[in-house]
């Protein structure tokens, strides 16, 4: 499926959602799973854009593309921002998802959403570039 | 997104359209914001969101703060099911009241 390229600002979050929609949608992912991955892919372009980007003044692209491997879709975002690996920070805990809402910590839930959402995610730094990598098994 | 501010007696209705993410966010905030303040009674009418990330749920978390607080109460309409499946797995949803329609928001709210 074609490459896309999408400026690295929150106006472009709507686009990447589709984007990632009508991919599920050309390989005939369910309701759900789409749901999920436009989720997963939400809060990843979400973190690229806040904190690879705007918060050291950065203007750049969003690389978005798609295939289907071993009957398996892989959607893979780039980003040329700094080497920046979700999968470093650490994530909430059932301990930490069943607090009450006025003790909890907030931070992590958007990677939490996207490991849960797919049925792979995988990050690496190649070619000066952020490759992150979200997989949905196909039925 | 659009939000609309609508007040039924002490009873302050937070109506959303559209969708909630890193771009539309610090405007749902605001609004939900200037609803807590006037109101320790609160609906939040979904049924026209289609789609909610981690960003929504940090309003979520905002709201039931602030209405804890003032010891109010929170109600949640017309919640998709993807974004129940999402409120579930971060298990916000044990904390929130979710209802169907805006009627039934509007019993629960007065008995509060």
């Amino acid at each position: 499926m074609e490459t896309k390229s999408f400026p690295g600002t929150v106006d472009s979050l709507d686009s990447i959602r589709e984007y990632a929609g009508q991919v599920a949608n050309e390989v005939g992912l369910s309701k759900k799973p789409t749901y999920a991955l436009k989720l997963a892919v939400d809060e990843i372009a979400t973190n690229i854009i806040l904190y690879g980007f705007e918060r050291v003044g950065m203007e750049g692209t969003i690389e978005m593309s798609s295939e289907v491997v071993d009957g398996k879709l892989m959607l893979v975002i780039e980003d040329a921002a700094a080497p920046f690996d979700p999968l470093a920070r650490e994530l909430p805990n059932e301990e930490d998802l069943t607090q009450t809402l006025e003790e909890r910590e907030i931070g992590g839930l958007g990677i939490f959403l996207t490991i849960n959402g797919v049925d792979e995610f995988r990050y690496e730094f190649k070619d000066g570039k952020n490759r992150n990598i979200f997989v949905m098994n196909l039925e | 997104m659009e939000v609309t501010i609508k007040d039924f007696d002490e009873i302050t209705i937070l109506e959303v359209k559209g969708n909630i993410d890193s771009k539309t966010a610090p405007e749902f905030e605001r609004n939900a914001k200037l609803a807590t303040d006037k109101s320790e009674k609160i609906g939040l009418e979904l049924s026209q969101v289609e789609f909610m990330s981690s960003a929504g749920l940090r309003v979520l978390l905002m709201i039931y703060r602030n209405i804890k607080a003032q010891n109010g109460r929170v109600v949640l309409i017309g919640v998709s099911e993807e974004i129940q499946d999402v409120m579930s797995t971060t298990g916000f949803i044990n904390f929130f009241t979710i209802v169907e329609t805006l009627d039934e928001a509007l019993t629960v709210l007065k008995q509060a």
